[in-house]
């Protein structure tokens, strides 16, 4: 793998050429935070935002999340990483970004780490891919012969789980939810204006964290995410009382792809699978 | 009085005050610790940096409930709610925060503007503060300096409390304190060299360095006014603003709250719960209009609120640097570095 320092050179010198050329008016990328363990999502808009532009281990933000809130058609150049190139793909699937509109730089990188609780970000909490899916421009070399855990590994034990045991589980763990709404405001397919949950005709749900109402929060929002959830676990990691997220996004995640063969955020050629038809489509859902 | 216990005993002080009533104090969660109220003594965990949450709960829960109605009823029918409150010990409190009950106070215990709700809890407290471990070296989120408060600050606190090694020493510092100090049978007295060690320990205190600005409150008042306009700077400092609520949820000194009205089968609840500036729907009018649609406006009235207006309203900066924003938010926005912005743009 490249190391962070390369990567960062490479991301400054391709930041900086792509704004002095005029191919792109924002690059979305990382930035120096308070001290060097915390660095930022940052939005790099002049040749010299540029020298602001940081890449290391805890660099784990999910920048499609930034894309929507440009009007359609800012030309916009964003720095990827696996899971992050997915969610790049999923918008443009639906229709909310135009893929013209983008440069993507792809990062492949291993190791990434969670800077609250130091430990690296695999497979558990993530799709565990190394490499971006689709990018225009890569600032690594691409990560091979890497042994990979498979994404829903993580899930054997919450299968293990009955129907009662399963409810008993999302019940605890939800009662946790003190509605900050960290996990919507990080994940990048939550881009819904207004979020259902904030409107109050109807009124969804009641403002309290507690049952039921956080049940009713997040039981939809997870439905909403299904097969739209490309498994960055930016939700989980934003969580201030470590809700699993992953582990319902994971499952639902599992049961479309087995469905209907198809990942989320894999090809832009692709439909999100519940606004696609086909003949073949899986009827275990009706049975 | 000083009076000391080992800190390998304290859930027999946890007993000793949970027969005397409500006691709330740290408990350790999956990752973090917390306040809570203890069933269990053996729960109590004094190996904490500091909480996730800021104590504010303990006087303004995430939920209050008001009344409850039957719709359709006359309004001599609903029932309004009477705290029953035992007296009440929060324990384990670091000076930063129990600053912020003072702050607090002005919204909802000060002449003119009294909330039953939060002044019967504070009079039935009696509050345990807790100096941070100076042996430890301090969070890099931490600025409380830069508001003029100290790691082993015992002002407001009823005892104040500092660790000696493996013991704890624990020191009356208001009447109320004194009075509970001295009725806490299971402590042990002090020695004099006790004494020597709680004297010394409160004046290092102020050796222990977080991070810190000079920040004088009229003249960050004046300029972050002068800055309104600058919705450059503003959007800068958004630029990564996920406009979630975990800042004002953990801010010890955040009170803005919604009145609800949650009505079912014809059972209804009003009750008051936390609300968050950084919400989109927070100022979302009955007409549609929405004053803040944009997150830098949110972030501004964020910041603005602490250390402008609320120095021109109150004269006081409403906000106690204990870092729960910056450790907690997503993104590592951190309010330290925008005041440090704000003063030189």
């Amino acid at each position: 793998m490249t190391d962070f320092k390369k990567i960062e050179e490479n991301l400054k010198t391709e930041a900086g050429r792509l704004l002095k050329e005029g191919l792109v008016t924002v690059v979305l990328s990382y930035g120096k935070g308070f001290d060097e363990n915390h660095p930022m999502p940052y939005a790099a808009k002049t040749i010299a935002d540029v020298e602001n532009i940081v890449f290391n281990q805890y660099c784990n933000y999910n920048m499609a999340r930034y894309l929507v809130r440009y009007p359609q058609g800012t030309k916009i150049a964003i720095a990827v990483k696996a899971a992050d190139s997915r969610a790049v793909i999923q918008l443009i699937q639906e229709e909310k970004v135009k893929r013209e509109n983008l440069v993507i730089l792809g990062i492949p990188v291993q190791g990434m780490k969670n800077p609250k609780t130091g430990e690296v970000i695999d497979s558990k909490t993530t799709c565990g891919l190394y490499n971006p899916v689709l990018y225009d421009i890569l600032l690594g070399e691409e990560v091979h012969g890497q042994k990979n855990a498979l994404p829903y590994e993580v899930l054997a034990e919450y299968e293990a789980m009955d129907k009662d045991a399963r409810w008993e589980f999302w019940e605890k763990e939800l009662n946790k939810c003190i509605r900050c709404y960290a996990c919507r405001k990080a994940c990048p397919m939550c881009y819904c204006d207004p979020c259902f949950i904030d409107q109050s005709k109807p009124k969804w749900a009641d403002k309290a964290p507690q049952s039921p109402g956080n049940m009713m929060y997040h039981l939809t929002r997870f439905h909403h995410l299904a097969g739209r959830c490309i498994d960055c676990g930016e939700c989980s990691r934003a969580c201030p009382v470590d809700i699993p997220l992953y582990l319902f996004h994971k499952k639902v995640a599992k049961e479309c792809e087995e469905m209907f063969n198809q990942k989320a955020g894999m090809s832009i050629e692709d439909k999100p699978v519940l606004v696609d038809f086909r003949v073949e489509d899986s009827d275990k859902i009706l049975e | 009085m000083l009076k000391k216990t080992a800190i390998e005993n304290i859930s027999q002080l946890a007993a000793v005050l949970m027969e005397k009533g409500t006691l709330l104090a740290p408990v350790k969660e999956v990752s973090c610790h917390n306040f809570a109220e203890i069933s269990d003594p053996q729960k109590v965990d004094l190996k904490f940096y500091n909480t996730l949450m800021s104590p504010k709960s303990a006087f303004f829960p995430h939920r209050e409930d008001f009344v409850k109605y039957k719709v359709g009823k006359p309004l001599s029918e609903a029932e309004h709610t009477i705290l029953n409150l035992k007296p009440a010990f929060l324990f384990g409190v670091r000076p930063c925060d129990v600053k912020s009950f003072e702050i607090m106070d002005i919204h909802f215990n000060a002449a003119g503007i009294i909330d039953p709700y939060w002044r019967a809890r504070r009079e039935a407290t009696t509050i345990f503060g807790y100096a941070y471990d100076i042996n430890q070296p301090v969070d890099s989120a931490d600025f409380y300096n830069t508001l003029g408060i100290y790691a082993a600050d015992p002002e407001g606190s009823d005892i104040f409390m500092v660790k000696k090694d493996k013991e704890l020493l624990l020191k009356s510092i208001t009447p109320k304190g004194e009075k509970l100090l001295a009725e806490l049978s299971a402590l042990e007295k002090a020695s004099s060299g006790d004494e020597k060690y709680y004297e010394d320990y409160i004046k290092k205190g102020k050796d222990y360095k977080t991070r810190f600005t000079c920040v004088d409150s009229e003249v960050i008042a004046k300029k972050i006014e002068s800055i309104f306009d600058n919705t450059d700077f503003w959007t800068k400092m958004s630029a990564a603003c996920l406009s979630c609520g975990i800042c004002t949820f953990s801010c010890p000194n955040c009170y803005c709250f919604d009145i609800c009205d949650d009505t079912l089968f014809g059972k209804g609840t009003r009750s008051r719960v936390w609300d968050a500036c950084m919400f989109t729907d927070f100022t979302l009018e009955a007409s549609g209009h929405n004053p803040r649609t944009q997150v830098y406006q949110r972030l501004r009235q964020k910041v603005s609120h602490k250390y402008s207006y609320h120095v021109r309203k109150y004269g006081v900066i409403s906000c106690v640097g204990c870092g729960r924003c910056t450790r907690q938010c997503p993104v590592n926005i951190d309010i330290y570095s925008i005041i440090e912005a704000a003063l030189k743009a």
